[in-house]
């Protein structure tokens, strides 16, 4: 261990460390526009020095796009208590059954399969089934997108529970559901509201998979993408998308602050 | 113990994600499958097996946009890997576990942030009269605004290795941080430097990780459909939003068709990746850290 005190070690640490906030950098600074332009329409120095938050009052003034806004909501609600429930199954299921590799493989194949071919497969179901666009649809697409992740979030809470526990329950005479709510889902809790925040956090995220299945419902990202697209970007359109920044800035950090206390308060 | 009956019970609950993910996706995906091979006639589509749509897509100007898609996709891929890895390795071998998790932290949110809207942003970012310009006119490295900062494969390449990066830094990573430090301990004392220990044990034992890196790279900008509309500029298509404009003319076959072609470019390194690598141990190791 040596090594990494030589002045090579050294070096090499701050490079590396260069590297990486410079990368960083670069994913932040996307996040940056949105919030000036939403200021004002006579570009960036113009909305610094005269900056006006009419734009954040004109969002409500639209009946679509306030539509759009309870839409979103009520789909990340949805979303956000399907998908846990189903990533507590799938992880419970790879411990469980005996076919782990098929149970892995099918519960994240939709991080595998790029957006635009997942809307239009799901599309073409739903068209077959006679099942018309609907909220119902938007959900499903939403929570098979979420999936994978809240699984693999659940893995990670299950894999640092020791089974012992549970089989100490069920040998003073506690059944396989009565053991796991009462001596696993305690202690497995944060990383099911992990699950949830991030499934809700992604739901409200996407575009390219609800568009394909929205029919005349608009959520708010495909309220921005049609918006874009006929009448292009606008103050108001920034608003939004600040707005959405933030939402999703205020979950994750939100949720962070929640699960670092609870670790911390844990480990004393 | 449980009765039978309770336990059928038991695992056909554990079955229902199964159920979902098949009902939900894979029936899906074989749909598009057969879907292709159906005839377009007027506003309907009509089943049949013709290979109509696919002649169309790999006989015509189309396959332009195959083998373009199949070049950005393997650059993509390439240049996120070279960015990706020493991070990844980085923030597994060198750093304390506080900033190791306060580095990846920082890696999710930019991935959480909606891309179509980080998307839009690189379309000012790289502008003409953008910040990058006016930043490059400024320190004199060019007198007049470049133009093929936006509108081009460049511009492209920004935004699909902007939104897929932090995809593969966390494979890399979760390989990375299971490898057993042993095992390069030993290679240090047995004389190895640290170049020769690095592609002897660190790179071969990551492979796992490098692998699922490939896929979400690879098969994410791909198929990708909102990068090269917007940062592509008029005309520009990759077979992403090849498939949309498809979509928009209503010809559902020929869409299908395309999505085939991504579809089985991800059951190929999927497959493959089953195959040479089991993904249970390349999860439990990092799980159990």
């Amino acid at each position: 261990m040596k090594r990494s005190h030589n002045y090579e070690g050294f070096v090499l640490r701050y490079v590396m460390w260069i590297w990486t906030i410079f990368v960083l950098i670069l994913l932040y600074l996307p996040m940056l526009p949105p919030p000036i332009f939403s200021l004002g329409d006579g570009g960036v120095a113009r909305a610094l020095s005269h900056p006006s938050l009419a734009a954040y009052g004109d969002l409500w003034g639209q009946p679509v796009l306030v539509q759009a806004i309870w839409n979103s909501l009520g789909v990340a609600l949805a979303v956000g208590l399907v998908t846990p429930t189903l990533a507590v199954l799938a992880a419970m299921a790879v411990r469980e059954l005996r076919i782990p590799r098929v149970v892995l493989l099918l519960t994240l194949l939709p991080l595998f399969i790029p957006g635009v071919s997942m809307g239009l497969a799901t599309a073409f179901l739903f068209e077959r089934m006679g099942l018309d666009p609907s909220l119902l649809s938007i959900c499903i697409v939403n929570v098979l997108w979420a999936l994978p992740f809240a699984f693999l979030i659940m893995l990670t809470a299950m894999s640092s529970f020791d089974t012992v526990q549970l089989e100490a329950a069920w040998t003073l005479g506690s059944n396989r559901w009565r053991a796991f709510w009462d001596v696993e889902f305690p202690s497995v809790r944060p990383g099911v509201v992990g699950a949830a925040t991030f499934s809700m956090i992604l739901s409200f995220n996407e575009t390219v998979r609800t568009l394909l299945v929205q029919g005349i419902n608009n959520t708010v990202q495909t309220y921005i993408w049609s918006t874009y697209k006929t009448i292009g970007l606008s103050p108001t359109l920034y608003a939004l998308m600040t707005v959405l920044i933030l939402v999703t800035l205020l979950l994750v950090f939100g949720f962070w602050s929640v699960s670092g206390t609870r670790a911390r308060s844990k480990a004393t | 113990m449980a009765r039978p009956a309770q336990l059928t019970l038991r695992k056909a609950l554990l079955g229902v994600p199964l159920a979902f993910v098949t009902v939900f996706l894979v029936l899906p995906l074989a749909l598009t499958v057969v879907i292709s091979f159906w005839k377009r006639v007027g506003f309907h589509i009509r089943p049949d097996f013709s290979f109509l749509s696919y002649a169309s897509f790999l006989g015509g100007l189309r396959v332009q946009v195959l083998e373009r898609s199949l070049i950005v996709g393997a650059e993509v891929t390439v240049i996120g890997l070279l960015v990706a890895y020493p991070i990844a390795w980085f923030l597994a071998m060198r750093t304390s576990p506080r900033a190791t998790r306060v580095a990846l932290m920082l890696f999710t949110i930019p991935f959480l942030v909606n891309y179509v809207i980080r998307t839009f942003s690189w379309s000012y970012l790289l502008s003409r009269t953008g910040p990058i310009n006016s930043l490059l006119i400024a320190i004199g490295a060019t007198n007049t605004p470049l133009d093929w900062l936006l509108y081009s494969d460049f511009a492209v390449l920004i935004g699909l290795l902007t939104s897929y990066v932090p995809f593969m830094i966390f494979p890399l990573w979760l390989a990375l941080s299971g490898i057993d430090r042993q095992l390069i301990q030993a290679s240090w004392l047995l004389g190895a430097n640290p170049v020769r220990t690095f592609f002897h044990v660190t790179l071969p034992l990551s492979m796992p990780g490098v692998f699922a890196a490939i896929i979400f790279g690879f098969v994410g900008s791909f198929g990708d459909s909102t990068v090269p509309l917007i940062l592509g500029g008029p005309g520009y298509q990759l077979i992403g939003n090849q498939i949309t404009s498809t979509l928009d003319v209503l010809n559902y076959p020929l869409a299908a068709a395309m999505s085939t072609v991504v579809i089985a470019a991800m059951l190929v390194l999927v497959g493959l990746w089953f195959r040479l690598f089991d993904p249970r141990s390349f999860l439990g190791k990092a799980l159990k850290k």
